[in-house]
């Protein structure tokens, strides 16, 4: 079913667009699309016959269902995880790890507090206190290598039983099986640019997806080949477009937010694909399956992990949280320090990086929980709020609310309901609220609120909630997020590093990190490696041409004026750099669609919606290993 | 024992024999000494007699096919000559120049002998049996192969044999003759690009590589086009470089941003492109690992300007690199070998 | 009036030109480390050969195109997700292996006996498509055999560009030595053309393109016929990455004027 219709409410011109009616678009595939599409596919394949899945719009064919993914590849997800599979082993209850590439059943976990064997990491005066004496009782205390293993893992961080895997291979695996299911088309390399938003009695309805505009310059102005994107209309639109999805941060934005929602909780996960060497250390404890935890280093705000895959992949990485107030934020050179830590050294300093990856994460759990649903529309997975930050989980919540809306779904095709606001809520937020992921979320609700006032204190409030299953917490008030104002002498030294970064070409994060101390990285071209080399490092960044840019900068003279400019310094692929005039300047070819910038822009007052627009583009990582 | 045959053919003027054949022809006597194999030079060309000069003092039998419909490079005719040629010199391996013209036909004279064709071999090793050395995966990969069934055509890249320098002497060519197909495509000529200075030209000393850097926001917020493209050209004309480029930088053409109007795919090295073996190459604004990078891995020395130490494109696989502006250092170049030129 | 084409492209499909590379030996030969990890693409040039078919269909009315791909199903499947939103055709699929080290005869066999067996396909209107040479064995001569196997004696590789005439000949421009074109003309169909990059650019995704593709695409692949393919008498002695790995110079505190000094000397040296 399609057609043309003139469109005028695009600014500056008349566009002709095509139309096209489906039952349902979703848009983004992760996770929690998945989940959705493997429920409704399986209950499809059970009988094809089954009336419900009847077309509405296609009367006489199947189900019309269409899933549109930015990225150019569905495996180019960029994520290692440790999951306890909890939901996705009951879609898959006969799962067989061997079949997903990188998958493995977890062996054995370690919780390890790092010391600074550098001395250049930011620690208070009551942590070095700490530090000193736990360095004083090492012998008896177990410390090795500068780090200390906590004896046992505490439960709530506990993955027994679940199962470590690369997201891009997950989510590759489950695709090829909808694909083959013949009800779902899933589409990457297609960006979607906002939903379809349609007047109701009740207020405003979702009516599908309007996709990017291709064939356009930097600013989206039409050139050579325009194409004009189209509006897919669907009685049901399925977001799970992730963290930083274009799609969610319109209907918030249109159509609200629930009293006391706040969406202000980050960390960007940044990791690598080392591959170790042949001949590993005799005495090697990783083995597939095996789970690190770490904190304390290379700042006592990052967390780190270590996740061993099959044939001698491991995936470690850290997490830089948007509650470490200091404006220098960075990643890349904090992961380079972080795997040169003696206590992860020693197994990984012969190996060969393969390839690297970013992505932000969205910590705000239940306080981040949008309106799930709405005429025309609900919302799944990490956007969502379903991110359980006690356990450190997101994959398995996500492809969880992915079953709950499919199982939705599915009733409402067998009574002949409409997908209207009151009928999704019945269903899915039902379901929702009844299950596993709204207890974790609950229970995890307040168990980073010590964070705010150090990490000690951090630590001991998300041990409270953790062992009482989120009873008892730290009844430390929330802080809004954000960059603190630097000292001096931090200034300074930022200048410092500014200067460099434009005299010299020099990353300013990179300039940043030097000039506070951080010993250089002695580059050996094989795991060392500069910033730019990993760019072009397994995952290899694309963006296809034809595009506008998607990160854009509404306001020059507020970028001039900012100080911080941790936006430049938390960009994962170097892809936003500094210009002689101090403003940032994008390149699209290098972006890794982390979204960093979104919540590391400085002048906001919130932690987002600062002076960076971040809208759908297509392309990114095109990796494997991830 | 083994039968060669190395396939030759004529240039433009139709009676001499092209560079890369004579290579072949090279690589044949010398393959035929090791292997004790007899050896034949088969020749495709308007007048295979004056053209079988070049090789007549290799002391190997010479045959060709003779007449105007061979002063084109065309398949029907083409395929038809070096069937016949084979089938006269009753060869068990045969080699030939990767030639264009070569290139278009071999495989399928291979197959109408009933035989197999490896091509782009870049060395021949073996004594017992023909061991062939040949790269995979754009250049990436290099392996070693050989083959059981006979006739074997092997093709060999240009610029991997000396070409054979014996005198020029009087030939005496057996004329094979040739069962001519239906002729149902004409050959009208060559065209040269009109951007004629700008491509790859293998007779240059020195090839110059532009990366995509040149046309990327310099340290004052603004790109530097123009600037950039006549600094390049400045560069070309000076010191009578072949103009490589990056993918990168020949893939923002179809984007619609300003881009060096000279560049075409034609340009284009590495992964997609061409792998030159230029004695001497400079890099400037490249950057990479390495899939971009084996568009010069048959370069021989090897220089690059970058503004990064590290870079991918450089480390260990440049002989020097200089950390440094390239339009600074390209500035100053153009006006040094400019004055050496004038 | 444009006489209709059947235009047939073979287009294999290749490990991401950006991707690590590594070999490895397997019982069936010589393999590449997780070749089925790694995100494949179509072939780069197979690709231009398509996109190229379209747009000469698109002038001639009736015209028909028909992708033939050999490779691993659930690899073609994740490939043809993103080809399928370029230009409209229907797939031949046939399920084999990947990778640069079959031989090519093997392969050419079974594309010949594919496209031979193609319902509605008129041979004597066949325009036989490809890539002059590939990303993964990049032998270039896959397509030639394909096209002595079925009696096409017109072929022409290396093409950047055909232009139609209304006779049903073309003219084609085939790169050849020196960076230059020889320009034929041939009487028309039946003939091989084997392209090189060409002059179009990647064209736009298009969902609806995608949408009608699918259709025929899916059921095509899930009764993909599965071959193996002959070894012909080839055998590996060795496979493996260079090993050169050159000692940098790393220049850094020269001026502007002295490195421009030093690299006029060494381009002017012999």
């Amino acid at each position: 079913m399609s057609g043309e219709t003139t469109n005028t409410s695009s600014p500056g011109a008349d566009v002709v667009r095509q139309t096209m009616e489906v039952d349902i678009a979703c848009v983004g595939f992760g996770p929690a699309t998945g989940g959705f599409l493997t429920t409704l596919s399986r209950a499809w394949a059970e009988n094809p016959a089954d009336p419900a899945f009847e077309s509405k719009v296609a009367p006489g064919m199947p189900l019309q269902v269409v899933c549109y993914e930015r990225a150019d590849d569905i495996a180019a997800g960029v994520s290692g995880v440790v999951t306890r599979a909890q939901g996705i082993r009951a879609s898959f209850p006969e799962l067989n790890p061997a079949e997903i590439p990188m998958a493995a059943e977890v062996t054995g976990e370690r919780v390890l507090y790092l010391l600074d064997p550098v001395g250049a990491s930011r620690r208070s005066f009551t942590l070095r206190a700490a530090d000193r004496a736990l360095r004083a009782v090492a012998p008896v205390a177990g410390v090795r290598d500068h780090a200390f293993e906590l004896p046992w893992t505490p439960g709530f961080l506990n993955k027994h039983g679940g199962l470590v895997m690369s997201i891009g291979q997950f989510n590759q695996w489950v695709g090829s099986q909808l694909m083959a299911s013949g009800l779902v088309q899933i589409w990457p390399g297609t960006p979607v640019s906002e939903p379809l938003f349609e007047p109701i009695a009740a207020g405003r309805a979702v009516r599908g997806v309007r996709l990017t505009d291709q064939g356009v310059d930097k600013k989206g102005n039409p050139e050579g080949g325009f194409m004009p994107g189209m509006d897919v209309r669907a009685l049901l639109t399925v977001v799970g477009d992730g963290p930083v999805g274009s799609v969610s941060q319109s209907i918030d934005r249109e159509l609200g937010t629930p009293r006391g929602y706040t969406h202000d909780e980050w960390a960007l996960g940044m990791k690598f694909v080392i591959e170790l060497p042949e001949d590993a250390v005799a005495d090697s404890p990783l083995k597939p399956g095996t789970v690190w935890h770490t904190f304390g280093y290379p700042e006592p705000e990052i967390f780190g992990f270590l996740y061993v895959h099959p044939e001698r992949l491991v995936s470690v990485g850290i997490f830089v949280p948007s509650w470490m107030t200091d404006p220098s934020r960075t990643a890349y050179r904090y992961l380079q320090h972080y795997i040169q830590h003696p206590a992860l050294w020693r197994y990984l300093k012969d190996g060969t990086l393969r390839s690297w990856g970013a992505k932000s994460i969205d910590e705000s759990g239940k306080v981040g929980e949008p309106f799930l649903t709405g005429d025309g529309y609900a919302r799944i997975g990490e956007n969502s709020g379903s991110t359980n930050m006690l356990t450190g989980s997101g994959v398995d919540e996500a492809w969880t609310t992915g079953t709950q809306l499919g199982e939705a779904a599915i009733e409402l095709l067998r009574k002949g309901l409409p997908f209207t606001q009151k009928n999704l809520t019945e269903t899915y937020v039902t379901k929702r609220r009844a299950s596993w992921v709204e207890r974790g979320a609950r229970e995890a609700q307040n168990a980073r609120n010590g964070f705010h006032n150090g990490i000690v204190k951090g630590m001991i409030g998300m041990a409270l909630a953790g062992l009482t299953g989120g009873r008892l917490s730290l009844k430390a008030p929330r802080h809004v997020t954000g960059i603190k104002a630097a000292r001096v002498e931090e200034t300074l030294k930022r200048k410092e590093a500014a200067a460099l970064a434009v005299e010299d070409g020099r990353p300013f994060h990179d300039a940043l990190l030097s000039a506070r101390g951080w010993p250089e990285i002695p580059f050996d071209g094989r795991l060392l490696v500069s910033h730019q080399d990993a760019l072009l490092m397994g995952g290899k960044v694309q963006a296809m041409p034809g595009f506008a840019d998607h990160v854009v900068f509404p306001d020059a003279g507020l970028c001039i004026a900012c100080d911080e400019k941790t936006c430049i310094a938390m960009c994962s692929g170097q892809a936003i750099t500094l210009a002689d005039d101090g403003a940032p300047t994008f390149e699209r070819e290098k972006c890794v669609h982390c979204g960093a910038c979104l919540w590391n822009c400085a002048p906001s007052p919130h932690g987002e919606h600062g002076n960076i627009e971040f809208h759908a583009g297509a392309g990114g990582l095109h990796s494997a290993e991830n | 024992m083994e039968s060669i045959l190395v396939l030759t053919h004529a240039d433009e003027t139709g009676a001499a024999l092209t560079k890369a054949s004579l290579e072949a022809v090279s690589a044949g006597i010398e393959l035929a000494g090791r292997i004790g194999a007899s050896v034949s030079i088969g020749i495709v060309a308007v007048d295979a007699q004056a053209a079988g000069a070049a090789v007549a003092s290799s002391g190997a039998r010479l045959l060709g096919v003779f007449g105007e419909p061979f002063g084109q490079a065309r398949y029907s005719t083409d395929a038809a000559a070096c069937e016949a040629l084979c089938r006269a010199a009753q060869a068990t391996i045969v080699l030939a120049p990767g030639s264009s013209r070569f290139t278009r036909v071999a495989a399928g004279v291979s197959h109408r002998l009933g035989g197999f064709i490896d091509t782009h071999i870049t060395a021949l090793g073996g004594t017992a049996n023909i061991e062939a050395s040949r790269w995979f995966y754009r250049q990436r990969i290099e392996a070693v192969l050989s083959r059981d069934a006979r006739p074997w055509f092997l093709l060999l890249d240009s610029g991997t044999h000396a070409a054979f320098a014996g005198e020029a002497t009087p030939a005496q060519v057996e004329q094979v003759a040739v069962q001519l197909p239906l002729i149902r495509t004409t050959v009208s000529g060559l065209r040269a690009p009109t951007q004629g200075a700008q491509t790859i030209r293998p007779d240059a000393k020195l090839l110059f590589v532009a990366g995509a850097g040149w046309t990327k926001k310099q340290p004052d917020g603004q790109t530097h086009v123009p600037e950039a493209a006549d600094l390049i050209l400045g560069f070309l004309r000076g010191a009578g470089a072949s103009l490589g480029s990056s993918k990168s930088l020949v893939d923002q053409g179809s984007e619609g941003q300003s881009v060096l109007p000279f560049l075409t795919h034609l340009n284009q090295i590495g992964q997609t492109g061409a792998t030159p073996r230029h004695p001497k190459g400079l890099a400037t604004c490249c950057h990479g690992e390495e899939p971009h990078v084996v568009g010069w891995r048959f370069i021989g020395e090897r220089r690059a300007v970058s503004l990064d130490a590290n870079c991918g494109w450089t480390r260990g696989k440049a002989d020097v690199v200089y950390v440094a502006d390239a339009f600074q250092v390209m500035a100053k170049l153009n006006a040094l070998i400019g004055s050496v030129g004038a | 009036m444009q006489t209709a084409l059947h235009i047939v492209v073979c287009a294999g499909i290749v490990p991401d030109p950006l991707q690590t590379l590594e070999p490895i030996t397997t019982p069936a030969g010589p393999g590449l480390k997780n070749e089925m990890v790694l995100p494949a693409v179509l072939d780069p040039w197979a690709a231009s050969a398509l996109y190229e078919a379209a747009v000469l269909a698109a002038k001639a009315p009736g015209s028909k195109v028909w992708l033939v791909s050999l490779g691993p199903k659930a690899k073609l499947q994740q490939v043809m997700m993103t080809v399928a939103q370029k230009v409209a055709f229907e797939l031949a699929p046939i399920d084999g292996p990947i990778g640069g080290f079959p031989d090519a005869h093997a392969t050419a066999a079974v594309l010949a006996e594919t496209i031979a067996k193609l319902p509605g396909l008129d041979r004597e209107r066949l325009l036989l498509f490809g890539g002059w040479e590939s990303a993964t064995r990049g032998a270039g001569v896959t397509l030639q055999l394909v096209g002595e196997r079925l009696g096409i004696t017109d072929q022409f590789q290396g093409v950047d560009q055909v232009n139609l005439r209304d006779d049903g000949s073309f003219e084609v421009l085939e790169r050849v030595e020196g960076g230059k074109h020889q320009v034929s003309v041939c009487a028309g169909a039946p003939a091989v053309l084997g392209w090189a990059t060409g002059n179009l650019a990647e064209p736009r995704n298009n969902p609806q393109v995608g949408m009608a593709n699918m259709r025929t695409i899916m059921p095509a692949l899930q009764k993909a016929p599965a071959v193996k393919l002959e070894a012909n008498g080839l055998s590996y002695i060795s496979v493996a990455l260079p090993k050169q790995q050159r000692t940098t110079r790393v220049v850094k505190d020269m001026s502007p004027d002295e490195i421009a000094a030093e690299l006029a000397a060494w381009i002017g040296a012999e």
